[in-house]
């Protein structure tokens, strides 16, 4: 076999290497052994249709677990296997996008699939009963009884945005997917999979004309009609608004935020992303929240805060990619609290929330100094050169682009130049329009849902014991946090069973309560 | 180090170095070169990924196999945290990485513990320095050990309530009696407890397991070959020898098959699984890779029983088979979601008819041939970047202690026959290696 040498620099030359036809996002990388699909469905979860929430999920699902007129599922798989390759989607509230990645010796056999599983898909009922009955599997218990954070943070987003289109989550509720027949996916796909609302992404080491050939398959779909759906208004909280979740577990996760009035692209995107990055970045541990909560104090594994969404961020280290949204949530993840040493656990779950809220209060009083900020972006400046190191991620990363209507040499190239030339005053004074301490969502999930409900009513400190000693100094600090205030009315605690979790939209759930 | 940057830079299209090894032709696109030391330590250069960038991957080769004191599980985890807590010359380990904007983290499994970093190659000589610092001088105060025990049983915390997590427990509790597989990489829930306790035992399992004879350097990247060597044996070679082998004791012989029934107090639909004793991981011997073949034909996405139960019948709603080999002989395992309580002894019977096939006749050719596609493309699709490289090489170094095996492996894969793949069914798949576990819902 041909040895490798380095992939030369213009690999990083993004999209600048070849003019590609309207509709398409191609990044022509032709020393790589790979090829890489980023197909762009401009309908997202936003788009379920009342009582049916899920089915953008379910429909993305099907197609990509499913038949095509042309071949069986069986078959799919079996032509799939000595390639070892596959091919992924991911829903989110606007976007669905389609994934695949193929090694160069393959793309024939690999891309005649992918093209079929979009564009001739067979929605048989056998395929979609199987896809079905995993998704109801994966609502009724998985989602309850996996990971308590991601739960929370599930909950927390459908708090932030009751009443929009963002409410639910992509998967839907256990009543409204059950409710979903074959001829409701039939429909969506009929109404959203149409071409000029395709953006067909192609990278890597594909050969002269694929691009075009990609894009004249896709235009074989019909035109549609699609109506907008407008951007949500989500409402600020009034106060602090609680909601506590009750299951036999053992550590509690904690999830806090609220709106923000900016996205990717817009003028206070990058001072943010300088604060946040020196506030909580994702799985780093030099951010204020995880020296605070776990590096002196061991209390969890891990503390991080967000300007955009980041759905499953425990499973990666990088970014997610298409997730681009019209609106975002300032959001804070503070990882289960366990019971590291003796004394209440309730009490250990509020000190977190305490110690989190008055990194926020500092940060909104205080703002960032020279010296954080130069240090971040010394950070930044090589730590983001990985955020683009596959093609798969270039491709997701100028889908996303496209989204957010950033053009020149799209994000990636523009995160240096972006950070680089912020000045103090101009963090500080986005850090004031965007963020603030007073109103807050919470979410809680834990064992003794009423005994949290009193402590935090109660107002009372909660001290945590150490199984090691600390000085004078850091037990001065906790007496501090302890007594930090949650200012929190009865009327805005919420408690609820874990059974009980994304069982029916509140719509619903509200209309059952009046019968 | 800027002079460094543009030698690298110079050298990055010209054909690889001066041949301390010179490889033969293999699947592994790339050339490499090794540098060993006289204290036993190894590092492998191998050229890949972008310009400019790094991998720098160290590779302990302990992991939870090696916890073999009673009450110890879960410590090469715990320990692997112990390790970001800074030495005399660097204390402050976060600070330094982050002013190099490196992307860096460390995870440990069976039989490894793993460091990396990835970052720009103008920080090659203060990474060699930080990473082989901390391998050397570890220190860190007892309450600084007791509060990062507390980030541990957190960590032990996110998945301990989940059924995944019984399952797996289970698996290995009811399999084996001695070997130390019997526990998982996070540890028994009492030993995770009892961590704040350990600080002399850290100690002492620093000087015994993180020694040059038992880390292995993967470097893949942009980077000036001798510059690196030169600075390796600056930085590396007095790192003194002293590693003391744990004792594990094999598992004895099974004489009579298990079975085990255990109830999750929350949701889950039946899962059933069955696990069998298998061989020890090898590169050369035809049998042991016949067994890895085995479970994709046999249990893959693509055999006829996933076709039967999953697409077809829909009785099962998740099948996965894991016939990944191990440093020691472990398990190889086949695990099922069952979707009606009902059918979980006819889905044992279906599993159990398939083995006996497999047992008595040959594998279908056309599976045969596209199971060894399926695994090389497996490995050749993951070499994109220098971090995927220098991963896609940890069973080589983690059950050779060097990267050569990698095309030895492939090799040996390209000669199993048929036969090899019956072979392995008759003499790894048999009812006295076999434990089956059945996780319901409570109640």
């Amino acid at each position: 076999m041909k040895k490798l040498a380095l992939l030369p620099a213009c690999l990083f030359v993004l999209a600048a290497c070849e003019r590609a036809p309207e509709g398409t996002i191609a990044l022509h990388e032709p020393e790589s052994p790979f090829i890489a699909f980023n197909i762009w469905v401009k309908v997202g979860s936003q788009n379920d249709p009342a009582g049916k929430e899920g089915l953008a999920a379910l429909t993305a699902n099907l197609l990509s677990d499913g038949s095509t007129t042309a071949d069986s599922y069986d078959a799919i798989l079996e032509k799939l296997y000595p390639m070892a390759a596959g091919y992924g989607y991911n829903v989110d509230k606007e976007m669905t996008v389609f994934t695949g990645r193929i090694h160069s010796d393959n793309l024939e056999a690999y891309y005649e699939l992918f093209r079929n599983h979009l564009l001739s898909p067979a929605a048989t009922d056998e395929d979609f009963e199987r896809v079905k009955t995993q998704t109801m599997n994966d609502l009724e218990r998985t989602r309850r009884y996996g990971r308590d954070e991601e739960l929370s943070k599930e909950l927390l987003f459908a708090m932030a945005y009751e009443g929009t289109p963002y409410q639910h989550p992509e998967e839907g509720y256990v009543e409204s997917v059950r409710s979903i027949a074959l001829d409701d996916v039939k429909d969506f796909y009929n109404t959203f999979y149409v071409r000029n609302n395709i953006v067909v992404g192609v990278g890597g080491g594909y050969p002269e004309g694929f691009v075009e050939r990609v894009r004249e398959d896709f235009t074989t779909l019909p035109e549609g009609v699609i109506e907008p759906v407008p951007a949500p208004q989500p409402r600020m909280p009034d106060g602090i608004e609680v909601l506590i979740v009750e299951k036999p577990n053992d550590a509690t996760p904690v999830s806090m935020g609220f709106p923000i009035p900016f996205v990717r692209g817009e003028r206070d995107y990058f001072p943010m992303v300088a604060m946040n990055s020196w506030f909580g970045e994702h799985r780093n541990s030099f951010s204020r929240l995880y020296q605070v909560i776990r590096e002196a104090r061991g209390m969890n594994y891990g503390d991080y805060s967000y300007i955009e969404a980041f759905p499953r961020g425990y499973r990666t280290q990088q970014p997610r990619v298409n997730c681009s949204r019209r609106h975002h949530v300032f959001e804070m993840w503070i990882r289960p609290v366990a019971q590291t040493a003796p004394g209440n656990l309730n009490d250990r779950a509020l000190f977190a929330t305490r110690a989190g809220l008055r990194e926020l209060k500092s940060i909104v009083d205080e703002g960032m100094t020279e010296g954080t900020l130069s240090n971040t972006q010394q950070f930044l400046r090589n730590y983001t050169i990985n955020w683009g190191n596959t093609i798969s991620r270039r491709l997701a990363y100028a889908i996303d682009d496209a989204f957010y209507g950033i053009g020149g040499d799209g994000f990636l190239e523009s995160i240096r130049p972006g950070l680089a030339g912020l000045s103090l005053d101009r963090v500080n004074q986005a850090i004031q329009r965007s963020l603030q301490y007073d109103n807050l969502y919470i979410v809680y999930i834990v064992r003794d849902a009423e005994g949290l409900k009193r402590k935090l009513l109660s107002g009372e400190p909660t001290y945590i014991t150490y199984a090691g000693e600390k000085s004078a100094e850091h037990m001065a600090v906790d007496s501090l946090i302890a007594s930090f205030p949650i200012p929190v009315s009865e009327e805005n605690i919420t408690i609820i069973g874990i059974n009980e979790v994304f069982e029916r939209a509140p719509q619903a759930e509200a209309a059952a309560g009046s019968r | 180090m800027k002079l460094l940057t543009k030698l690298a830079l110079a050298l990055v299209l010209a054909p690889v170095g001066s041949a301390v090894a010179q490889q033969p032709a293999g699947i592994f696109p790339f050339d490499y070169r090794l540098v060993e030391l006289e204290n036993g330590f190894k590092a492998y250069f191998i050229k890949a990924g972008a310009p400019d960038q790094i991998a720098y991957v160290s590779v302990v080769r302990t992991g939870s196999r090696d916890e073999w004191e009673p009450g110890r599980s879960g410590f090469a985890h715990f320990f692997e945290h112990m390790m970001f807590r800074g030495t005399e010359k660097y204390p402050n380990y976060d600070g330094v990485t982050a002013e190099m904007g490196a992307a860096r983290n460390a995870f440990t499994s069976n039989d490894r513990t793993v460091y990396y970093l990835v970052a720009s190659n103008e920080y090659l000589e203060q990474i060699i320095d930080l990473e082989s610092d901390r391998f050397m001088n570890l220190s860190y105060s007892e309450p600084v050990f007791r509060t990062e025990a507390g980030a541990v049983l957190g960590e032990y915390n996110q998945g301990a309530n989940t059924p995944t997590f019984l399952l797996n427990q289970t698996r290995r509790e009811t399999a084996f009696d001695r070997h130390t597989y019997r526990h998982t990489t996070i540890g028994f829930g009492d030993d995770v407890r009892a961590m704040p306790e350990g600080y002399d035992y850290g100690i002492s399992f620093y000087r015994r397991y993180y020694r040059p004879e038992n880390v292995v350097l993967v470097l893949a990247g942009d980077f000036d070959d001798a510059e690196a060597e030169r600075l390796i044996r600056q930085y590396y070679s007095d790192w003194e020898p002293g590693y003391v082998p744990p004792q594990i004791t094999p598992e004895p012989p099974h004489t009579a098959p298990r079975r085990r029934v255990v109830e999750y107090a929350g949701r889950t639909l039946p899962v059933l699984a069955l696990n069998y004793l298998g061989p020890a991981w090898s590169a050369t011997d035809r049998p042991a890779v016949a067994t890895e073949v085995l479970g994709q034909v046999a249990f893959g996405s693509n055999s006829d029983i996933y076709r039967r139960l999953v697409i077809e019948e829909r009785r099962v709603q998740s099948f996965e088979a894991d016939f990944e080999l191990a440093r020691d002989p472990g398990l190889l395992s086949i695990t099922a979601r069952v979707s009606n309580p009902d059918d979980v002894d006819l889905v044992e019977r279906e599993i159990q008819g398939s083995i006996e096939q497999f047992r008595q006749e040959l594998v279908d050719e056309k599976l045969f041939n596209d199971t060894k596609s399926n695994m090389k493309y497996d490995f050749l699709m993951d070499l994109e970047t220098a971090q995927s490289v220098a991963f896609s090489m940890f069973p080589y170094v983690v059950n050779t202690g060097g990267i050569e095996a990698v095309n030895d492996y492939y090799r040996t894969l390209d000669s199993v026959t048929r036969e090899d793949v019956r072979e392995a069914a008759r003499r790894y798949l048999v009812e006295n290696g076999k434990t089956v576990v059945i996780m319901v819902q409570e109640g």
